[in-house]
């Protein structure tokens, strides 16, 4: 199977810290993946470099097999590629519809639509419609999120991120400050997406969330890829194991 | 929460608010600091308006005082932008200054009085203004220095560049169809300057609070980061809105003109101040990413009201600078314990 | 929560009202009740000052105060925070909008000030224009001003009587074009040409900076060893000439100063200057409220007043020379 997405010998330093590290990726179309790592690992770095939200040193990413670079992150979104960042970077004081298209309004047909005046009754009905298909917290699209709770305003960005995103969407850390019911909503999300053929890189800390949702694991340790799991015949103690490097089988079998 | 009137678009089960015409309308009314604020102004004048009937509420005071915050208001509206960035603009008076000068000596080098002379005026006026304005903006956005000290810098540069021009001495000439049109002119009992000040306002109010310009504006001042993430060009944006301003002080050099006859090298001292302080008092977020242009129209008119006031019931000059500034910090202190409230406190 | 922010927010502007309304009749405030406005033995006399807070404008309004109460007037003082029109034209709109049966005031620029202050006449307002003019003053009943070539005159008698057997002397003034210190420097240079003793050495301009004052002095005294008196047409330049005159070593070089505010006086008694030429601001303030009141009755008024000088030295600092130095409280 030819993969969707992939990435190899991914190199970056940070002073004298080695971010990453010769560090491998692949995910395939419609495959959840989790990526997971020890604190300090990469994977946050990994996914910026995989997100055109940072430059690299050496290596190469491919998409659909073919050589691509990502210079800022519009270029990995015209490809449908899609990133919920830890901090969600969401716009405090606009409203849900607003943040879902911010950056990419609808404008109004016409002359009007040309001197910049938005179509934002169709913008809130989009917004609205997509809550509804995420089965989403979000009640109003026209209440500040900042004035939301955490979980509205994560499902306010996954919203965002899985409206853009048709190929691939990047979650980090999505449910580290939830409460259960959210997470669950989350959750259910990530499969949802999934079964509109979208695929999923999941970063995350809890092993059962990974081993719920992914069809594939893959470790991250001082900057490079260790180990691949399928998850299906995988287990905690040996996801634990990859990670604190316990067992080192370089690149288990994929 | 919500409860009545959800409009149904979305189709499925869930109920969801799409619109703001809705019952908590009154809630979320309420919590507009630019409403808040127009209370108190309407409390104001009601309170001059007893003290002084017969001459407070008459037709001559209020042209005015619409006529005297009229520059103001124009310069407002850049602010207005500039502040919902999160930035500041401490030299729209020196470019104001500037501008004016640079017109005004033009004009008299033309000696003509006619329209065309000042729309020659109004032109360089307007180009210079971009120019400082866009000098802000670049070094803002690309050079990375903060907004307070670049355009405390370009103040000062500018009024140099002024009193350089004009040996310190101010230009005493502008044409007579600006003075007598523009500055003291009047359509149906209204000033023709107001009337140009308003149809700015309007125009800027459209800018902020319907296009994508004022969208991406409000994304800048309320997270930067994610605006950069979802592909708006900050720089080039910050550029554009700091150009604005300068463009619109361009414009209040040539209704400064209009309206004084010379081009005011000592004065509009105060003018930067005078515009911060109306514009916060009005409820923009000194923090960037909040904040409206009706706001800041109130808030221009508290202290101009004010000071109309207080100068028809025959108060000390002294206690009318106290006044204000009480009114400032209050408006403030009072926008920021409501935010905290209802927010749940960010910053 | 937000009730006690709104209790809050309506005590501090509660606040700001009484403060106004107790401000009335505070000693800095001069009151008077807007009642008496409008009326047609309209008895108030409204003061618009160049910069508030000025001791030059306050002698001015101590003044006009004294003869406003021995005429029957009250009076009500207004003035910008600084020396700029744009600050001083809402100002007198609402003076205007007031209705005062007469308005004295200095206004802060020859033309911005023009329009405002011709709409005021034209309101019936007897305008009465104070220390400072504007272009075309034909609006106005009456002009009450110093007269500057005067000034300039008496410092350099002030010299004379110091220095009476001639020499060389020198004017310090502030920039070129500033027309009170213009004239100032004429009346000087004109009565220091006709008196065959003494040598006019010409203008010297300090920008208002008293380092660069000092700077031309000792420049100057390095040329010409023998200056005997200079003319300083402000503060700043009299308090740098007096460095430069200590930094080349010069002594017995006779310096005198313009006005007579705290600063002045306090130069004056340090020694820094040896005289000050003092305007009479509060003859100004009382002749201004004498035209007014003169053009209100239908009494022949004076078209254009110019006031005279005093000069004060150490010697008469307990004399007459005291009583015309500037007052900050009346």
């Amino acid at each position: 199977m030819t993969a969707l997405f992939e990435a190899r010998g991914l190199s970056r330093r940070f002073g004298r810290v080695q971010a990453l590290d010769g560090a491998d990726f692949d995910i395939a179309e419609g495959e959840v993946v989790a990526l997971i790592g020890d604190n300090g690992a990469g994977k946050s770095t990994l996914v910026k470099a995989l997100t055109g939200n940072l430059d690299l040193e050496s290596g190469q990413i491919l998409y659909e097999g073919r050589e691509v670079h990502f210079a800022t992150p519009h270029d990995a979104s015209r490809l449908g590629i899609e990133v919920v960042h830890q901090d969600l970077a969401l716009a405090p004081h606009l409203d849900s519809a607003q943040n879902m298209f911010l950056g990419r309004e609808i404008m109004r047909p016409g002359i009007l639509g040309r001197l910049g005046f938005m179509d934002t009754p169709q913008m809130r009905q989009r917004s609205a419609q997509a809550f509804t298909e995420l089965g989403s917290a979000v009640r109003s699209v026209v209440v500040p999120v900042g004035a939301m709770s955490g979980g509205q305003k994560q499902s306010v960005a996954i919203a965002r991120a899985v409206a853009w995103a048709n190929k691939l969407l990047f979650l980090d850390e999505p449910t580290a400050a939830l409460g259960v019911v959210q997470t669950r909503n989350v959750l259910d999300t990530i499969k949802r997406v999934r079964d509109r053929g979208i695929s999923v890189v999941l970063i995350s800390h809890s092993m059962p969330h990974v081993l719920e949702v992914s069809d594939r694991v893959q470790v991250l340790r001082l900057g490079r890829r260790v180990a691949t799991y399928q998850t299906s015949g995988t287990t905690i103690e040996e996801l634990v194991g990859a990670m604190t490097g316990a067992l080192d089988n370089q690149e288990g079998a994929a | 929460m919500s409860s009545t009137t959800e409009h149904q678009k979305a189709g499925s089960g869930a109920p969801m608010e799409t619109s703001a015409s809705h019952e908590n309308l009154v809630e979320r009314v309420k919590a507009m600091q630019s409403v808040w604020i127009l209370g108190v102004l309407v409390v104001i004048i009601a309170v001059f308006g007893v003290l002084a009937p017969t001459t407070f509420l008459t037709p001559g005071n209020i042209t005015n005082i619409a006529q005297n915050v009229s520059i103001w208001a124009v310069l407002a509206v850049g602010m207005t932008f500039v502040i919902i960035t999160s930035g500041i603009d401490l030299s729209i008076g020196s470019v104001l200054v500037v501008s004016s000068v640079v017109a005004a000596q033009v004009m008299e080098r033309m000696g003509d009085q006619g329209w065309g002379t000042a729309l020659v005026g109004l032109v360089l006026s307007v180009v210079v203004g971009i120019f400082w304005g866009c000098l802000n903006g670049f070094l803002v956005a690309k050079a990375n220095v903060p907004p307070l000290i670049v355009t405390l810098g370009t103040l000062s540069v500018a009024l140099g560049v002024a009193q350089i021009l004009t040996g310190g001495l101010d230009v005493r000439s502008a044409p007579a169809v600006l003075q007598d049109n523009i500055g003291y002119g009047r359509l149906a009992g209204v000033p023709v300057i107001t009337i140009v000040a308003l149809v700015i306002v309007v125009l800027g109010g459209i800018l902020l609070h319907k296009t994508r310009f004022g969208r991406y504006t409000y994304a800048i001042g309320s997270n930067e980061t994610s605006a950069r993430r979802v592909g708006i060009n900050v720089d080039r944006k910050l550029v554009q809105i700091y150009g604005f301003t300068g463009l619109l002080a361009g414009i209040a050099g040539i209704l400064s003109l209009a309206q004084y006859g010379t081009t005011t090298i000592a004065g509009q001292s105060l003018t930067n101040l005078n515009v911060i302080a109306a514009v916060v008092i009005g409820g923009t977020s000194i923090f960037g990413g909040q904040g409206s242009m009706f706001g800041s129209m109130v808030g221009l008119f508290i202290p101009a009201v004010l000071q109309s006031g207080f100068v028809i019931i025959g108060v000390s000059p002294y206690w009318q600078t106290v006044a204000v500034g009480s009114i400032l910090i209050t408006a403030v202190y009072v926008d920021q314990q409501r935010r905290s409230t209802a927010s749940g406190g960010r910053r | 929560m937000r009730s006690s922010t709104f209790r809050i927010a309506a005590a501090g502007i509660g606040s700001v009202m009484a403060l106004a309304a107790c401000s009335t009749g505070a000693p800095t405030a001069d009151s008077s009740s807007s009642g008496a406005a409008g009326g047609s033995n309209n008895k108030t006399i409204a003061f618009v000052q160049g910069v508030a807070g000025d001791e030059f404008y306050i002698t001015m309004k101590c003044g006009i105060e004294a003869k406003a109460k021995e005429l029957g007037y009250t009076v009500t003082t207004q003035g910008p925070q600084k020396f700029d029109p744009t600050l001083q034209k809402p100002i007198v709109d609402s003076v205007t909008a007031s209705k005062p049966a007469a308005l004295l005031v200095a206004p802060t620029d020859v033309e911005a000030m023009q329009a405002p202050l011709e709409q005021a006449a034209a309101a019936g307002i007897k305008v009465v224009l104070v220390d400072t003019t504007v272009n075309d003053p034909s609006f106005a009943v009456s002009q009450i001003s110093s007269d500057n070539i005067g000034g300039g005159k008496a410092a350099f008698e002030a010299i004379k009587k110091a220095k009476p057997n001639g020499g060389k002397v020198l004017v310090i003034s502030v920039d070129p074009g500033i027309s009170t210190t213009d004239a100032r420097v004429k009346g000087f240079e004109d009565a220091a040409k006709a008196d065959g003793t003494y040598q006019y050495l010409g203008v010297q301009y300090s920008h208002n900076d008293p380092a660069t004052a000092a700077n031309l002095v000792s420049a100057a005294l390095q040329k010409d060893p023998d200056i005997v008196g200079i003319f300083a047409t402000n503060l700043f330049a009299a308090e740098g000439s007096a460095t430069g005159v200590r930094q080349a070593g010069a002594k017995d070089v006779t310096i005198v100063g313009f006005d007579a505010g705290p600063n002045q006086i306090k130069a004056l008694k340090d020694g820094t200057v040896q005289a000050l030429v003092a305007q009479q601001p509060a003859v100004i303030g009382s002749d201004g409220v004498e035209q007014a009141n003169n053009a209100l009755t239908g009494a022949p008024v004076e078209k254009k007043i110019q006031t005279g000088f005093t000069i004060i030295t150490k010697d008469n600092l307990d004399a007459e020379g005291g009583q015309a130095a500037y007052k900050s409280t009346c």
